[in-house]
C-alpha cells in the first residue's frame, strides 16, 4: 500500500510541475499572439498615450515591460493570492471565470460521464458479435460520427430539434442557454434544466463515446484472442464467462488510459458546443478573450483545461492500478 | 529445358487467367504460382508485382474504398473547375436575388447578402482540400522525424522528449491554435491557419509513432547502421521512416479528416477564415444564425463536408486494409480469407 502511495505521489508530483510549465507556455504564446494594446488604439477617438501605457502598466498587459517581468507579477499574483489577473478593461479574471466555471463543469463531466459509459458498454457489445450485424451497423455509425466535424453534427441536431418543436408544437427542447424557468417549484426547474442540456450533452457524448466504443472493440478483441482467456475456457468458462472476468479487466487498462487524452477533445468539443447552444460556460469565454486580447483570461481557462486532463489522467492512473496488479507490485 | 518451361510457363498463366475469368475473378499471384509450379515451369515467367502496386491491387479491389475514391475525385473536380461553370464568384454579390432557395440560376440558392452559395462552396471546398491536405503532409513529416528520433536516441534524452509532449498535450492544442492563428485576416489568413493548425497538430502523432518506432529501433539493420558509423539523423531518415512507411501514408490520408474538421471549427468561430475569403466553415457560422428561414444555406455546406470526410475515411479504410492485412483486430486466419472475398460492408 506504502508502494502504491508513493506511486500516485509521484504522479501528482510529475503533473503539478507539468501543468506549470505549460501554463507558462501558454502564457508566453499567448503575450507574443495578442495584443491589448490594439483594443486601445483602436478606439475613437484614440486616447492620449500616457492613459494607454497606464492602463496596461495597470493590467500588467503593457508589451514594452519585458515579458518577464509581467511574467513574474502574473506568476506571483497567482502564487500568493491565486489571483488569475484581469482583461484588458480591468475586470477581474477570476470573477468572470467563477460565474461561468458551473455551466462548463456540469456540461463536461455529464458529457464525459455518459460516454465513457456508453462508448465502452457499445465496444463489449459489439466486440462479442464480431462482424455480426450489430457490429458492422454500430462500427459504421461510429466511424461516420468520428469524421463527422463536430461543427456539423451540432448544426443538424439543432436543426433537427426545432424541426420536432415545431411538429410537436410544443417545446420539447430548447437550443440555447442552460436555464429558462423561473418559478420556485424545484421539480419543474429540474426539468427545464434537463430540457437544456440535453442536446449539448448529446453531441459531446457522440463525438467522445466513438473513439471509446471502437477503442474499447479493439482491446477488448485483442485480449480475447490471449493465451489466458483459452486457459479460462479450457477450465471449463463458458465465452462470457471468460470475458467477463478475464479478458474485459485487462481490457479496461488501455481504455482508462485513454480517458485523460480524451478530456481535452471533450473540452474543444465544449468550445465548440457552447458555442451553438449559447451556453455561458468557459469555452464561449475563451472565444471571448482571444477575440479581446484578454490574455489573463484565455491563459486562465487554457490551465483549467489543462487541469480537467490532469484530473482525468490521476482518475486514470487510481483505474488503472486498481485493474492491474503489476501496478500495486512494482 | 529451358525453352520446354518458357513455352510452358506462359501457357500455365494463360490457364490459370481462363479458369480466373470464369470464376469471375482474378487469380492471386500466389496461385498463378502454384500453377506454373505443376506445369513443372520454376516460376520465372509467372509476373512478380511490387509492393506499390500489391498495396494499389488490393486496394482496388475493395468497392468502399473505390466508392470514395470516386467520390473524392469529382469533389476535387467540383473544387477545380466548378468557380468557372457559374457566372458567379463569391466575392460578386448579385442584389436582385437575396435569401433565395436553390433554383436555376443559382444552383445552391443565395445567402442574405446575395453571394451565390454554389460559387462560395466550390471556393470553400478547395479551401478546404488545400489545407487538408497540406496540413496532413506537414503533421506527418514532422511528427515522423520527431518521433522517431526520439525512439532512436533512448534513455534520458527519450525521458525528457516524452515528457515535453506529455506536457505540450495536456492543454488542448484547439486553445493553444487559436491564440495562434486569431491574428489572420484577408484572404491571406488561410496560410496562417495552416501554420497554426500544423504548429501544434504533430504533437498526438509523434507520441504514437514514437511507440511505434520503438520495435523498430530493436532490428538488427538499425543495429548495424549504427556500428558502421551511419549518423543517426541518417539511420532515422534512411531507416526508421520508410520502415513506417505504410502507416504513414495512412496517417497521411486520415489526417486530412482532421484538418478538415480543424478548418470548419475555426472558421465557424470566427477565428479561422475570414470575409472576404470563405470557406465551407464560414459559410456555417453565415448560415447558422438564418437556420429557420434559410435552412440551405447551413444544410449544403454540411452535406458537402460529410461527404468530403467519409470519402477520405472510405479512402483511409481501404489502405489500411490494403497496407495491413492484421488491421482488424480479430485477424484469424480464416476470416481475412473471407474477407477478400466478402464485399466490403460499407461505411466499415
Amino acid at each position: 500500500m506504502a508502494r502504491f502511495v508513493g506511486y500516485i505521489a509521484k504522479r501528482v508530483a510529475s503533473y503539478i510541475v507539468m501543468i506549470f510549465v505549460a501554463t507558462s507556455l501558454t502564457y508566453f504564446l499567448a503575450s507574443a499572439f495578442m495584443s491589448p494594446r490594439s483594443n486601445y488604439e483602436s478606439r475613437t477617438p484614440r486616447p492620449p498615450q500616457e492613459s494607454i501605457e497606464a492602463s496596461l502598466d495597470a493590467t500588467n498587459l503593457n508589451d514594452k515591460t519585458p515579458i518577464l517581468q509581467r511574467y513574474q507579477r502574473w506568476l506571483g499574483g497567482i502564487v500568493t493570492r491565486w489571483d488569475w489577473g484581469q482583461t484588458p478593461t480591468g475586470v477581474s479574471v477570476n470573477e468572470e471565470m467563477s460565474s461561468r466555471i458551473g455551466a462548463s463543469v456540469e456540461l463536461m463531466s455529464l458529457a464525459t460521464i455518459i460516454s465513457i459509459v456508453v462508448g465502452v458498454s457499445l465496444g463489449v457489445y459489439t466486440a462479442q458479435r464480431q462482424y455480426q450485424w450489430q457490429d458492422r451497423f454500430l462500427g459504421g455509425m461510429a466511424s461516420l460520427f468520428m469524421v463527422i466535424p463536430t461543427v456539423v453534427l451540432a448544426i443538424l441536431i439543432v436543426f433537427a430539434a426545432i424541426e420536432i418543436n415545431q411538429a410537436a408544437g410544443s417545446r420539447l427542447f430548447y437550443v440555447t442557454g442552460l436555464s429558462s424557468y423561473e418559478g420556485g417549484n424545484p421539480l419543474m426547474t429540474f426539468l427545464d434544466f434537463l430540457q437544456h442540456i440535453l442536446l449539448p450533452t448529446v453531441v459531446l457524448t457522440i463525438i467522445s463515446s466513438v473513439g471509446y466504443h471502437l477503442g474499447q472493440r479493439t482491446y477488448l478483441l485483442d485480449e480475447m484472442h490471449a493465451d489466458y482467456v483459452r486457459t479460462a475456457r479450457a477450465k471449463g468458462l463458458t465465452k462470457k464467462q471468460a470475458i467477463r472476468k478475464h479478458a474485459l479487466r485487462a481490457s479496461l487498462i488501455p481504455t482508462a488510459v485513454s480517458v485523460a487524452f480524451s478530456i481535452a477533445g471533450i473540452f474543444t468539443g465544449a468550445v465548440m458546443t457552447e458555442k451553438i447552444f449559447a451556453i455561458h460556460g468557459l469555452g464561449e469565454y475563451f472565444i471571448n478573450c482571444i477575440n479581446n486580447n484578454n490574455i489573463h483570461g484565455a491563459v486562465a481557462v487554457a490551465a483549467f483545461s489543462g487541469a480537467c486532463t490532469l484530473v482525468g489522467a490521476l482518475l486514470a492512473d487510481l483505474f488503472a492500478a486498481a485493474l492491474d496488479p503489476r501496478i500495486k507490485m512494482s | 529445358m529451358s525453352d520446354e518451361i518458357r513455352q510452358d510457363a506462359p501457357q500455365a498463366e494463360g490457364d490459370a487467367r481462363q479458369a480466373g475469368d470464369g470464376e469471375g475473378r482474378q487469380l492471386t499471384n500466389a496461385e498463378l504460382e502454384l500453377l506454373a509450379d505443376k506445369m513443372g515451369g520454376s516460376g520465372g515467367e509467372v509476373k512478380r508485382i511490387g509492393y506499390l502496386s500489391l498495396i494499389g491491387r488490393r486496394f482496388v479491389r475493395q468497392r468502399s474504398a473505390m466508392v470514395g475514391l470516386v467520390i473524392l475525385v469529382l469533389l476535387v473536380l467540383m473544387a477545380i473547375f466548378g468557380p468557372h461553370v457559374t457566372p458567379f464568384t463569391y466575392t460578386d454579390p448579385d442584389f436582385t436575388s437575396l435569401n433565395v432557395p436553390p433554383n436555376a440560376t443559382h444552383w445552391f440558392g443565395t445567402d442574405g447578402g446575395g453571394f451565390d452559395l454554389f460559387a462560395c462552396v466550390v471556393h470553400g471546398l478547395g479551401r478546404s482540400l488545400v489545407i487538408g491536405v497540406i496540413y496532413s503532409v506537414l503533421t506527418t513529416v514532422i511528427a515522423a522525424v520527431v518521433g522517431t528520433s526520439i525512439a532512436y536516441v533512448r534513455g534520458v534524452p527519450e525521458k525528457i522528449g516524452m515528457w515535453f509532449l506529455d506536457m505540450l498535450l495536456i492543454i488542448p492544442s484547439f486553445l493553444l491554435v487559436a491564440m495562434v492563428v486569431r491574428a489572420a485576416s484577408g484572404t491571406q489568413g488561410w496560410v496562417t491557419l495552416i501554420v497554426g493548425l500544423t504548429a501544434f497538430g504533430w504533437i498526438g502523432y509523434a507520441r504514437t509513432l514514437r511507440t511505434m518506432a520503438l520495435s523498430l529501433r530493436e532490428r538488427d539493420y538499425v543495429r548495424a547502421a549504427k556500428y558502421m558509423g551511419v549518423s543517426p539523423f541518417k539511420t532515422i531518415v534512411r531507416h526508421l521512416i520508410p520502415n513506417l512507411g505504410s502507416i504513414l501514408i495512412l496517417d497521411t490520408v486520415l489526417g486530412v479528416i482532421g484538418g478538415i474538421n480543424s478548418e470548419t471549427a475555426y472558421s465557424f468561430l470566427g477565428l479561422g477564415i475570414k470575409a472576404p475569403d470563405t470557406s465551407l466553415g464560414y459559410l456555417l457560422s453565415q448560415g447558422s444564425s438564418a437556420m429557420l428561414s434559410a435552412p440551405w444555406i447551413v444544410l449544403i455546406p454540411s452535406a458537402v463536408l460529410i461527404v468530403l470526410c467519409v470519402s477520405m475515411q472510405l479512402i483511409g479504410d481501404g489502405l489500411r486494409d490494403a497496407i495491413d492485412p492484421y488491421s482488424r483486430a480479430a485477424g484469424s486466419v480464416e476470416d481475412e480469407a473471407e474477407q477478400e472475398e466478402a464485399p466490403e460492408p460499407a461505411g466499415n
